[in-house]
């Protein structure tokens, strides 16, 4: 699927920012050009060949905080897409197999889910579990889970109801077998536009979250951290929210880019495409001629 | 000549005319409205359960108190016209003003003093108790109220002040859970609207005993939205009146608004609990006093505004004691020794700093702190407050903004039972005796100052707490509302007018 997304000139920008982030989040620790909790006394400054992107309020270099910073912030998003990828798609698919009261339970508790204030019972879960980063994602992937759910089933259901299913389960395949082998390849493209979505989606989630003060203890550098506390200190440095926004932007969108991508090559329709797309490609000077007349 | 004349004539006629259209006429016209939004908006509106805190400067426009303090920090007249001790300064009398009503129409007399003062020290989720325990019994005679003292004690005027004996009706206050909802008191306004947590409307009360100087029609309090929208809605005029952190003053002054400072007594701390570890050593006590650069706290938190301070008082204030100045001054070489003599080597201490809420005076402790080896890792506990005042902690933050009775500031940093001292039931030696004997000798008495500064010296001998920086009282207001008088630690509408209302 990954050979057809970079087919799309979007499925390419897609990747190469998700690939330079995912980057940002192993390396940058590493590549933080000063130790990032280190205080001085030359606080609020601006830009300068010492400080790339200045300083904070305690004195901090704002360039070691942003790289060192991105790998929580990476990570908290991943972990909330996949926490929503377990816990929604599994329930999801197995709700069409597993019997009529599996299936009233695990709707029920979808809709329940969609039907919370998001961020008051992240706040209220934290405060039960202890304020750490890990319990607020895990928590936010539990309440993004229903999306995973109702793609999944509708997939499954789809498939669920052809004839080859039902002849394999007539000739006495399990339904694990089934599962694996039929169903799971038809909603996997779903399921990984879902995730590339709910990537975008965790990212804002997790910055939010930590633009509360929620989830990261500080000194911790995150980016939604780094943001909240540069919009206190806006008279004296009016520019420095922009780097943190920009990096948080940028990575949303770029979830969302491959997210679109995704959906686009998946499917018939999206194999026809890709191959037109590469037939075009292929036989650059054997176009047609431009039809004459009107259309 | 004529002209002269003219000028003169038209002089007489305009300038009485154009100064009616000034404040007063705000005022008169029933329009001037404070608009103030606080950071510190009350979480309850019931006296007794809000306690002696920074809530209480909300609190006051609905209750008055048996005294005031002036523009020194000295107990004045306020419900109560005067008082008097009996020789032997176990009994003390209040007369009170005649013909006060609270706002539900219940007289105020010695009977809703008494009432005042029983629930105080008796209702079960009172925060004030603890401060009453100089106080036997109040026996109510007319408009007098007779407090029967368990010692002698001549600070009980600063005491029964709007810190701590904030008045409510007795009848609003035979049930304390719809008092909470809707306070009923005696003060400068009256709450017309409460919408809890978030707003409250107030008006003028025209029966308050010193409604003449009260120029102020009506009252929009609100709870602040974020530090860094506080200065917009300063300038779009959505409030005239705001608390601000020092951050937002340089923005505050740019967008063309008064930026003042209101003295206080405000005074943040490291607080530790020597009944564990590893503060159950001294020189380990030692090495963090000596750890900890104060400057750098003003330099960095309070842009200019604050000042360094050692003692819970700010200098000049009469409790202040300048023999204790710079007792622990910052030496991370010495700090660094005593560690090793301990027997702690560098990164062996590791400590859990738990604070209720992002802080960056933590971050500045862990910074100065890992400088001499100790390694400091920072807990955000939204319950802070339980494990905080059950004494639980080893290691936090704390600020007060002081008291209006420097003994009650003493005893509740450095006494057995002070709520601000996580080591109770430890108090540092000699400290019972000193406070005793502030408590036996008169306001006015030559030797007050050097008994109470001899007090100071003797809490300030406690291993509980560091004392750090004093920040400021920051104040943005709209240039209509003239300048308010400064009662240290308090906020006065008494005078205050607001001319051209929006």
């Amino acid at each position: 699927m990954l050979r057809r997304v970079l087919v799309l000139p979007s499925g390419r920008i897609a990747v190469a920012i998700l690939a330079v982030i995912a980057l940002l989040a192993l390396f940058g620790p590493l590549l933080a050009p000063q130790n990032p909790l280190a205080t001085s006394d030359n606080t609020l400054a601006s830009a300068s060949g010492s400080h790339w992107l200045g300083t904070d309020y305690l004195g901090r270099d704002v360039l070691s905080r942003l790289l060192d910073g991105s790998r929580l912030s990476v990570l908290g998003s991943l972990e909330v897409a996949v926490t929503a990828l377990v816990v929604g798609s599994v329930p999801g698919i197995l709700s069409v197999y597993l019997g009529r009261a599996f299936e009233w339970i695990t709707l029920r508790l979808a809709d329940t889910l969609v039907a919370l204030p998001f961020l008051l019972f992240a706040v209220a879960v934290i405060a039960l579990l202890g304020n750490g980063i890990t319990q607020a994602m895990l928590v936010t992937g539990v309440l993004v889970a229903p999306l995973f759910y109702r793609v999944s089933r509708a997939a499954t259901l789809a498939v669920a109801r052809s004839q080859y299913v039902e002849a394999a389960l007539l000739s006495g395949a399990s339904i694990g077998w089934v599962v694996r082998r039929h169903v799971w390849v038809k909603v996997l493209p779903p399921i990984a536009v879902a995730l590339a979505q709910t990537f975008g989606v965790g990212f804002v989630i997790v910055s939010s979250l930590t633009f509360l003060g929620i989830g990261v203890q500080p000194p911790a550098p995150t980016w939604g951290g780094l943001l909240a506390s540069d919009l206190g200190y806006l008279s004296h440095q009016p520019w420095a929210p922009l780097a943190p926004a920009l990096l948080i932007m940028i990575t949303v969108w770029a979830g969302n880019l491959l997210a679109d991508a995704l959906r686009d090559v998946s499917g018939e329709a999206g194999r026809a495409l890709v191959n037109s797309r590469k037939t075009r490609t292929d036989r650059p000077d054997q176009s047609e001629p431009a039809p004459t007349g009107g259309a | 000549m004529r002209a002269a004349a003219l000028g003169t004539a038209l002089l007489t006629v305009l300038v009485p005319a154009l100064s009616a259209c000034g404040g007063d006429a705000a005022a008169g016209s029933g329009n001037a409205t404070l608009k103030w939004t606080s950071s510190y908006f009350p979480t309850h509106w019931d006296p007794v359960v809000g306690g002696s805190g920074a809530q209480f400067r909300e609190l006051a426009l609905v209750y008055a108190s048996l005294t005031r303090t002036d523009e020194n920090g000295k107990a004045v007249p306020d419900l109560a016209k005067s008082w008097e001790y009996n020789v032997k300064g176990d009994r003390i009398t209040f007369h009170l003003r005649p013909g006060l009503k609270f706002s539900d129409g219940e007289p105020v007399d010695g009977a809703a003093v008494k009432a005042a003062i029983d629930r105080a020290k008796k209702q079960q989720n009172s925060a004030l108790f603890g401060d009453l325990t100089s106080i036997k019994s109040v026996d109510a005679e007319g408009l007098d109220a007779v407090i029967h003292l368990t010692q002698v004690d001549y600070q009980i005027p600063q005491l029964l002040g709007e810190r701590v004996l904030q008045i409510a009706s007795p009848k609003a206050a035979a049930s304390p859970a719809e008092l909470d909802q809707n306070p009923v008191g005696a003060g400068p306004f009256i709450v017309t609207q409460l919408i809890p947590g978030t707003k409250v409307l107030l008006k003028k009360n025209p029966d308050y005993w010193d409604a003449k100087n009260i120029h102020i029609d009506n009252v929009e309090l609100t709870s602040a939205p974020d530090a860094a929208t506080v200065v917009n809605g300063l300038q779009t005029g959505v409030y005239n009146f705001a608390d601000i952190e020092p951050n937002q003053a340089q923005a505050a002054k740019k967008a063309g608004l008064e930026v003042f400072v209101q003295p206080g007594f405000n005074a943040s701390n490291i607080s530790l609990n020597i009944n564990k570890a590893p503060f159950d050593d001294d020189k380990v006590v030692d090495a963090v006093r000596y750890a900890i650069n104060r400057k750098e706290f003003v330099d960095k938190l309070t842009f200019g505004y604050g000042e360094v301070t050692d003692q819970p008082f700010p200098k000049g204030y009469v409790a202040y004691d300048p023999k204790s100045e710079n007792d622990y001054s910052y030496d991370p070489a010495k700090s660094r020794k005593l560690l090793a003599e301990a027997g702690h080597k560098s990164g062996q201490i590791k400590l859990d700093l738990v604070i209720p809420a992002e802080d960056p005076q933590a971050e500045i402790v862990q910074s100065q702190l890992a400088a001499v080896g100790i390694t400091v890792t920072i807990k955000i506990d939204k319950n802070w407050a339980t494990p905080f005042f059950a004494k639980d902690l080893t290691f936090s933050l704390y600020g007060t903004t002081g008291r209006d009775s420097a003994a009650q500031t003493l005893t509740a940093h450095f006494g057995p039972n002070g709520p601000l001292n996580l080591s109770s039931p430890y108090e540092p030696s000699g400290f019972e005796a000193a406070i005793a004997r502030v408590r036996q000798t008169p306001l006015g008495s030559p030797a007050y100052p050097q008994v109470l500064r001899a007090a100071t010296r003797a809490g300030l001998r406690s291993k509980a707490l560091i004392f750090t920086y004093s920040q400021p009282n920051l104040i943005a207001k709209s240039k209509s509302i003239s300048g308010l008088p400064k009662n240290p630690a308090h906020i006065d509408w008494t005078g205050v007018t607001i001319s051209g209302t929006r």
